[in-house]
């Protein structure tokens, strides 16, 4: 009885799963055919003209400003999340294992940064920009980026560099090490599953930025996600293009994705390397 | 580990590219802002010449239009000046003048030689107090299309004339399981509200008692009702499923692939079921004029133009910039580089390379959208600064009464409270 009752459970797990996972990747399986439908059969179902297929929404997307919008994600997204960790490692290393009475309030300050609404920096930003001349360029939008990246760097690497046990830093110390090698060469392998899911975590906050974007930026420095937007116009809504870009836009993501799976994991589970 | 010369030499790289490589789009002469549709997209291409025939360089913004709402609204409130040339669609220009985002442009407007070439209705829409505010370059008015072949087999040989043969066609035309009507229902100031005040109109239903000397609020007549009680029973009895969220790209798309036999809309979206490349039957397709009711017709009517913002640094180059735009021969090129039949210059509508393009899209096109031009009243949507604001809360009463989540006397009736209390603030 006890067995039958586990199998029905098993199942119901495996009909809710499988829901779950259409329902999560049906809007994306959907946008992969709009990709390929021209627009005369774009709203029929696929199994009423299956054979209608076409490449003209790939002419359209690479004759517009998208590619060179993509290629602005890249650089910006890319540089701030380097930078991010640059500095934000560092950081989080000296809160994770310094001896200041004033973490709390690092804490605190740093925990603040992270839930204040981005509308909250992207104002004051904007009139200083403006005055600075950093509107419309990457080092405008890579510093934005910073803004919401480098909390979230320092306080996750607080969290990883917290779990290297002291007795190893001790002991890199005590062979001669200066605190910049322990913590490059030490420290950081030893908390690598926790630094790549920080690293990748920041990369896809700034690549996947639409507001900072829209407000900081103008044709110069548009970036992938406010470009689609652009597909939107007076009196046509371009679905082919847009499922497309919306397809292309992911498709960077899943190599970092698939590459930083074990060590996202690994950093759920609070692992260390041993 | 020591920073060595290679790490210096990529951090310097990397601090000179991110702050030197594409700042220059502020450092142009002007800097112009539009939303997408085929005359900026044609005009963004023309940017050479424009540069080339006055000096000036000019970084041509042409965006969607959430992220144009989103740009104007930051720098005209921020009185930031980083833009000189903004897009002014007519229907917001009142609230723009009196929220003082925009300059006059009078004076250079009185003083060009070709301003009697401009066809007199775009040109006065922006006449506001006395001072010109715009220049006109797309004036769309409303149209219908119609498939003659499934008209045809519902026993119609020509499209409805009147809202109430749509109703009896429309009827004919589900008897033969065919979707008939698609028009715009999703809640907006350009989207149901763009559509609805054709049925309304003709039925003789009116926004205000007397606009614009008495601006009580009218909606709730037996006129309005009649009107709603049409505009719901095309779109519920007759339209295609999901209408009651369908806004243009869905109306564009229903005709194009044949689901519905007729849509009523504007210019653009009419176009778009003419063109081959991009519709189904547009061999199948044929044209009319919105249909009348017992007030006469009504045809929707947008207009857009370029203004001045009212912070911009070099007002006269931003006029010179505008005057170029809208010059016959900037909108003839686009009118043939583009599907753009809206264009607002009487020299343009008589080039004979233009005439013979949209005549090959349909003859009858350019005559009937000059028909259409001519019985549409300026004031079909109200001119008042507070229209977008009305616009958009009359547009959610009246969508809520085709879903019917409101009934027909309530919508109405939410609607004149709305408006008093939106003209009260």
């Amino acid at each position: 009885m006890r067995r039958h009752d586990m199998s029905v459970k098993q199942i119901a797990g495996v009909i809710m799963m499988l829901v779950f996972l259409a329902f999560t990747f049906l809007p994306i399986i959907w946008a992969i055919i709009l990709s390929f439908r021209p627009k005369t059969h774009l709203f029929e179902p696929i199994w009423q003209s299956p054979a209608q297929l076409t490449w003209d929404n790939f002419d359209t997307l690479a004759r517009s400003d998208f590619p060179f919008a993509l290629f602005n994600s890249l650089v910006t997204a890319g540089t701030s999340t380097i930078l991010a960790m640059i500095i934000g490692v560092p950081a989080g290393f000296a809160l994770a294992k310094g001896r200041s009475h004033r973490k709390f309030i690092a804490s605190w300050a740093l925990l603040l940064l992270r839930m204040a609404p981005p509308v909250g920096f992207v104002i004051p930003l904007f009139l200083i920009y403006l005055n600075v001349g950093l509107l419309d360029t990457w080092a405008g939008l890579i510093a934005a980026y910073m803004v919401l990246t480098l909390p979230m760097v320092v306080w996750s690497s607080w969290t990883s560099l917290s779990q290297i046990p002291d007795e190893l830093i001790e002991a890199s110390l005590l062979d001669g090490a200066t605190l910049f090698q322990t913590l490059y060469k030490v420290v950081l392998p030893a908390a690598r599953p926790g630094i790549v899911a920080t690293a990748v975590l920041a990369f896809l906050i700034a690549w996947n930025d639409f507001f900072f974007a829209l407000i900081i930026t103008r044709g110069d420095t548009v970036t992938a996600p406010v470009a689609i937007m652009n597909f939107v116009s007076y009196a046509t809504v371009d679905w082919g293009s847009i499922a497309l870009a919306s397809i292309v836009l992911t498709l960077p993501t899943v190599p970092v994705i698939i590459f930083a799976n074990r060590y996202i994991v690994q950093s759920m589970g609070g692992a260390v390397k041993g | 580990m020591k920073l060595n010369n290679t790490h210096h030499a990529a951090i310097g790289a990397l601090l000179a590219c991110t702050t030197a490589v594409p700042s220059a789009a502020l450092a142009d002469d002007l800097n112009v802002i539009l939303f997408s549709m085929p005359y900026t997209q044609g005009l963004d291409q023309l940017e050479a010449d424009f540069e080339e025939k006055t000096g000036h360089t000019v970084n041509i913004d042409v965006v969607g239009q959430d992220v144009f709402e989103s740009r104007i609204t930051l720098s005209f409130t921020g009185q930031t000046g980083d833009l000189d040339v903004v897009h002014t669609p007519v229907i917001q220009v009142q609230r723009w003048i009196e929220a003082g985002w925009l300059q006059p442009i009078t004076a250079a407007v009185d003083a060009m030689d070709t301003k009697d070439d401009i066809l007199s209705g775009p040109l006065d829409a922006y006449l506001v107090n006395g001072e010109r505010w715009a220049l006109p370059f797309f004036a769309e008015t409303g149209m219908m299309a119609y498939r003659t072949d499934l008209l045809a087999d519902a026993g119609y040989d020509q499209a409805p004339e009147n809202w109430a043969e749509m109703l009896e066609a429309s009827a004919a035309l589900k008897a033969n399981d065919q979707a008939a009507l698609a028009m715009r229902v999703a809640p907006g100031q350009g989207f149901n509200m763009f559509v609805y005040p054709m049925i309304m109109r003709a039925y003789g239903g009116t926004f205000f008692a007397d606009y614009p000397t008495d601006l009580t609020p009218n909606m709730n007549t037996a006129e309005g009702l009649e009107a709603l009680d049409v505009y719901a029973s095309l779109m519920n009895d007759f339209g295609p499923e999901g209408i009651g969220n369908f806004n243009f790209g869905e109306v564009a798309a229903a005709m194009q692939s044949g689901q519905v036999a007729m849509i009523v809309d504007g210019t653009s979206i009419v176009a778009q079921a003419l063109d081959p490349d991009a519709s189904q039957f547009a061999d199948q397709i044929s044209i009319a004029a919105v249909p009348t009711g017992p007030n006469g017709r009504s045809p929707a009517i947008a207009v857009h133009g370029l203004g001045v913002p009212a912070d911009a640094p070099n007002a006269e180059a931003s006029f010179a910039f505008i005057e170029w735009a809208t010059s016959e021969d900037v909108l003839t090129k686009i009118a043939l580089m583009e599907a753009y039949p809206d264009f607002t210059r009487a020299s343009v509508a008589q080039n004979a390379e233009v005439i013979a393009k949209y005549e090959s899209i349909h003859p009858e096109f350019l005559n009937l959208k000059v028909q259409m031009l001519g019985d549409a009243i300026g004031h079909y949507r109200p001119l008042l600064p507070q229209w977008p604001q009305m616009g958009a809360t009359i547009g959610e009463n009246i969508n809520a009464a085709v879903n019917g989540i409101m009934t027909y006397e309530e919508a109405l009736e939410t609607s004149d409270q709305d408006i008093a209390d939106i003209m009260a603030e």
